[in-house]
């Protein structure tokens, strides 16, 4: 195809200058203040060179929260993948009320999450949450039991939420892919005796790579991401079980004031994510047909 | 083959049992709860019929709380972003659909990646750097951070949208001496219009919703967000249920409102359109 550099430079450069300015001039900047030994916001620090650096990686709350957040996204996967999938193909079959569904099973995601943050603390609470009074009816609990009180349960429960929040979006992503799968290939395994998990494993999951790539890398850097679900049920806590890199950045940045730290924290952070995204892009990005 | 059939009903009801009691059951609960007495919103006897009816929880949140100032804050920053991101999101996709340009792949896997990538990484360095340029307690601050994360997605949408409109009209077009502004006004606009009102929700979702920035960028009571108003409340230590219940609810409504309208094109579009 002819290649048309400048219309094509002229179309995307708005929007590719606004995005690497607010990206790219910030990314320096911490650059800098990663070098320096700023506190506070607007005082000056002296220059320490990479120190930052070097500390950091010998700090156990550095380790601790890149652990949380390797458990966290591993979490978040598991439970969304199931999730979406079990809407995604519930929602594929043909039932009564299936558009009311498909158009409203969204409603967790557009709504603030500072709302799933009130829905969920209402319903797990320990005193008076549905959760704890359907679960001592059914028998499955003696007493009620506080969801947020220990470490496991802190942050199983925090998995839960978020994977709430967005396995219905994810679901409607993998939808469009279960879209545009070829019905005929079914018709034709029918034919030749196949059983809906054979269908499901070896039409509709290879069918839908294009999808799955795309859900893996954002996915994932996406709950990587989540941070006000977390800061507003338990504040990284218990004993910082739930303290993921993006509530330690916080952290350090807005309520230890340790500007220099934290913004040492954001550029590793960014480069293991960009590490990541590489990585993943390179050995996954399915080769293009068209 | 009936056998099989049956299992698949039993799969079918039970999954939609489930769905049904984990993503809607919870929504019923709380608008039902914002209506309780507060001594039932708390009872440890929990009831799933309501016994108590009451609207004093919305009477305290609408006229005796700042709700409106955030209401109108939240309203003014997510429609601004929205547009800005629609303009140039609009303009990038088609860039990136018809235009094969040298590094077109390099901008279109990088807008993916940017997509999930800004967020808590640039919030030290961003408020450093709106400090310096004056930028805080501005709307401008969050509709600049808020386009941001709008409109990789937006981008990557919008693309799928344009593919599905025919090459031929856009050539039939050129040979009748159109320009490319016409082409696009008149006819790849209008063509996506479904495809650019569901992008535009999903901006207006992506602005409204956002509380992180909003809650360091802004300090203000005058410039506040509804959902930085709402943590405020759940942050206090006794926490007014009621209060708290009733104000989630109407912080919901407005893009509830928004999606009874174009929702369906929201779903439809990325259900449809959205990765071919």
């Amino acid at each position: 195809m002819k290649k048309n550099n400048i219309e094509g430079w002229l179309f995307v450069s708005p929007l590719v200058i606004w995005i690497s300015l607010i990206i790219l001039v910030p990314i320096y900047i911490a650059f800098e203040l990663s070098l320096f030994n700023v506190k506070i916001i607007g005082t000056s620090g002296k220059f320490v060179g990479i120190d930052n650096y070097i500390k950091l990686f010998g700090k156990s709350k550095f380790l601790n929260a890149s652990l949380n957040s390797f458990y966290w996204i591993i979490g978040n996967a598991i439970c969304q993948t199931f999730f979406a999938f079990t809407i995604a193909l519930t929602i594929n079959y043909k039932f009564p009320g299936k558009k009311i569904m498909a158009n409203w099973i969204i409603l967790s995601f557009i709504i603030p999450t500072v709302v799933v943050v009130v829905i969920w603390k209402l319903m797990l609470s320990s005193s008076s949450g549905v959760i704890n009074s359907v679960l001592i009816d059914i028998g499955l609990l003696d007493e009620a039991t506080g969801f947020f009180s220990s470490p496991n349960k802190a942050f199983i429960s925090l998995v839960l939420i978020n994977s709430w929040r967005w396995s219905p979006f994810l679901a409607l992503i993998i939808l469009s892919g279960l879209n545009s799968i070829n019905r005929e290939m079914y018709d034709a395994s029918k034919v030749d005796g196949a059983n809906f998990v054979q269908q499901f494993l070896f039409i509709t999951f290879p069918n839908l790579k294009s999808v799955l790539f795309v859900l893996g890398l954002v996915g994932t850097l996406l709950s990587f991401n989540i941070f006000d679900i977390i800061w507003l049920i338990t504040k990284g806590g218990p004993s910082s079980a739930t303290t993921t890199l993006p509530l330690l950045i916080y952290e350090t940045a807005f309520t230890k004031f340790r500007i220099s730290q934290a913004a040492t924290l954001s550029i590793v952070t960014s480069f293991l994510l960009l590490l990541f995204s590489i990585i993943f892009i390179k050995s996954m990005a399915p080769k293009e047909d068209d | 083959m009936i056998k099989e059939n049956n299992i698949k009903l039993i799969f079918l009801s039970l999954s939609l049992l489930l769905i049904i009691l984990i993503f809607f059951f919870p929504f019923f609960w709380i608008i039902t709860s914002s209506f309780k007495s507060p001594e039932e919103i708390i009872a440890t006897s929990t009831t799933i019929i309501p016994r108590s009816f009451t609207l004093e929880h919305y009477n305290k949140i609408l006229f005796n709380s700042d709700f409106f100032i955030y209401l109108k804050n939240s309203l003014i920053v997510s429609f601004s972003s929205m547009i800005i991101s629609i303009i140039l999101s609009v303009s990038a996709a088609y860039g990136l659909h018809k235009l094969k340009f040298y590094g077109n792949k390099f901008v279109e896997y990088s807008l993916l990646v940017t997509y999930a990538f800004p967020g808590v990484i640039l919030l030290v360095p961003i408020y450093l750097l709106f400090a310096k340029v004056n930028l805080l307690n501005s709307y401008f601050a969050l509709i600049v951070v808020n386009v941001l994360f709008a409109t990789p997605f937006a981008v990557w949408m919008l693309k799928a949208f344009f593919k599905l409109i025919p090459n031929e009209i856009e050539e039939a077009a050129y040979i009748d001496g159109a320009s490319r502004y016409i082409v696009i006004s008149r006819i790849i606009v209008p063509l996506a219009a479904p495809g650019i009102a569901s992008v535009a929700i999903f901006c207006f979702i992506i602005s409204w919703t956002e509380y992180l920035f909003a809650s360091i960028l802004i300090s203000g009571d005058d410039l506040k967000t509804l959902p930085v108003g709402l943590a405020g409340i759940v942050g206090q230590y006794q926490i007014d249920w009621g209060f708290l219940l009733s104000g989630a609810v109407l912080a919901s409504l407005p893009v509830i409102l928004l999606f009874v309208f174009i929702g369906k094109y929201f779903v439809s579009g990325l259900t449809e359109g959205a990765v071919k």
